[in-house]
């Protein structure tokens, strides 16, 4: 059995990692920025950032202030026991995001969308956030996402209808078109990690885009090759952009992008985009029946082993 | 592209100079202000409690501060997005009298037009780097802690050579980020043309 105290650990702790540790395959792909740097300003304001990270994961205080959302994503195991069930597991998670809001490792930024009444623990109705995939197993595994303001309210994500007689010309021209909307100025923080989710009804598409900027590694590629290419096209076209590190016009326009589809109606094709910073936050930690605990690099959300 | 140390109180013989593309620093005191303290004062008519005379520069900053032995502690600071203050920049720049507002992003046209009015600059990061910056802050004093939350309350601030900040919006009214429209706007071109994409592509209007 999972026993609630080593949730309560585990999950703090993976609040905690998500805030203040940028993922490797983030860092790398900054680094790598640094490196292929054009001109003197580009390098330092991606070496800047990347000292700021670098501080943030020897001090443990945020990456960024803006901790955002937070998203909660599980994996549940067919033949999971929690003590207390998945009741508990989301009470604990509540409880978890308080506690980390109060030490300083999450902002107090969730509020009454109307009031703006500020509860002071990023706890209200329907956030944070749950998310669940259940496999085969007895493991459960936690990710926990900061998803920042910027990324989220300046246009990085969007939804369109899309008939099936503009196809992929249609797709592509609207993400085209929202992703230099939604960095001007550097709104969303570029160069981003953007997500694009094709069919299925509209919060579905913006479920699997969110996810797919999210929880995918810098650098994978979705396995069906039709997909992966898309992937790729768009990735060079978006960098032929010249947007730069907050929209400065400096380097790279985005680091990477993630495709995912679901099957849909044959009406209509939903398009929806969901950016990622350039400071993406996420932490996974996988926890074993017997209590063992793994700190994973990798949700493998979509379960592909990569 | 110059680089400015500047001191505040901001003078206004400095400020004419400063030009889109420069870098600039700041020392001395600031507050910090989120749309709710807009509201707070604009909207629900009520006075600021301090006086921004000798303090003429805003930071749109929501900071994450906490309590340590009794004394205030800046754990993470990041200019955010001004654009979204907009439609009380003009107003906040005359009725406060500000000399520069620091936030990420950009202002529109009814701030620019006050900007120019007032000889007034808007200054944005470069990079996401909040832990660069912490140690050229000190948090002197807040108002409205209580009635507007520890992000949104007005921190009172001594700075010594914040910066760099890239400088988006001058007093005579450029943008930066207008010239990096242009070339965007070029290079839309060149991503259509690389996924095929027609430049007089219309979408089948479904609703």
């Amino acid at each position: 059995m999972i026993r609630k105290e080593i949730l309560e650990d585990v999950i703090f702790k993976t609040i905690k990692k998500s805030s203040c540790c940028i993922p490797k395959d983030v860092h790398s792909a900054l680094k790598k920025a640094i490196k292929s740097a054009e001109t003197e300003t580009e390098k330092d304001a991606f070496s800047n950032l990347l000292k700021s990270l670098d501080i943030s994961i020897e001090r443990e205080n945020l990456a960024c202030p803006d901790t955002g959302w937070p998203l909660f994503f599980y994996k549940i195991g067919n033949e999971a026991d929690i003590e207390g069930g998945i009741l508990e597991l989301e009470e604990i998670s509540r409880k978890m995001v308080t506690k980390a809001t109060k030490e300083g490792y999450l902002r107090s930024t969730m509020k009454h969308p109307l009031t703006g009444y500020d509860p002071g623990g990023n706890v209200g109705l329907n956030v944070p956030y749950f998310d669940y995939k259940f496999v085969p197993g007895k493991d459960i595994q936690v990710t926990y996402v900061a998803k920042g303001g910027g990324s989220e309210c300046f246009g990085g994500t969007r939804y369109r209808m899309i008939a099936f007689a503009d196809g992929i010309t249609g797709i592509e021209k609207f993400i085209v078109d929202s992703y230099i909307a939604a960095t001007r100025a550097g709104a969303i923080c570029p160069p981003g990690i953007l997500g694009i989710g094709i069919g299925g009804t509209a919060n579905i598409a913006a479920n699997i885009a969110k996810e797919a900027a999210c929880l995918r590694l810098i650098g994978t590629h979705h396995p069906e090759p039709m997909i992966a290419e898309i992937e790729t096209d768009l990735y060079k076209a978006l960098n032929k952009l010249g947007i730069g590190i907050m929209g400065s016009g400096e380097g790279p326009s985005v680091l990477a992008v993630n495709v995912e589809y679901a099957y849909t109606h044959i009406a209509g094709i939903a398009v929806a985009t969901s950016s990622n910073c350039c400071v993406s936050r996420r932490a996974t930690a996988k926890i074993n029946d017997n209590g063992k605990i793994e700190e994973l690099d990798n949700p493998d959300w979509f379960e592909r082993g990569q | 592209m110059a680089k400015y140390y500047l001191q505040v109180p901001l003078k206004e013989e400095d400020i004419k100079k400063i030009r889109i593309g420069d870098l600039v620093y700041f020392s001395g005191e600031a507050f910090t202000c989120r749309s709710r303290l807009h509201r707070y004062i604009f909207d629900e008519k009520n006075v600021l409690p301090f006086s921004t005379k000798e303090k003429n520069l805003l930071i749109h900053v929501g900071p994450v501060i906490i309590k340590e032995n009794n004394k205030w502690k800046l754990v993470s600071f990041m200019p955010t997005s001004s654009i979204r203050f907009e439609k009380w920049g003009a107003k906040s720049i005359k009725e406060w009298g500000l000399k520069a507002i620091v936030g990420k992003t950009t202002m529109g046209e009814e701030t620019a037009a006050a900007m120019k009015e007032n000889i007034c600059i808007h200054a944005t990061p470069q990079c996401v780097s909040p832990n660069l910056w912490l140690d050229s802050i000190e948090i002197k004093d807040v108002y409205l802690f209580d009635e507007l939350g520890t992000i949104e309350a007005a921190w009172q601030l001594h700075l010594n050579n914040l910066g760099p900040f890239l400088v988006d919006m001058d007093s005579e009214g450029n943008n930066y980020f207008d010239s990096i429209d242009a070339i965007v706007e070029e290079n839309r071109k060149k991503a259509y043309k690389a996924l095929q994409i027609p430049e007089d592509f219309k979408y089948t209007k479904l609703y």
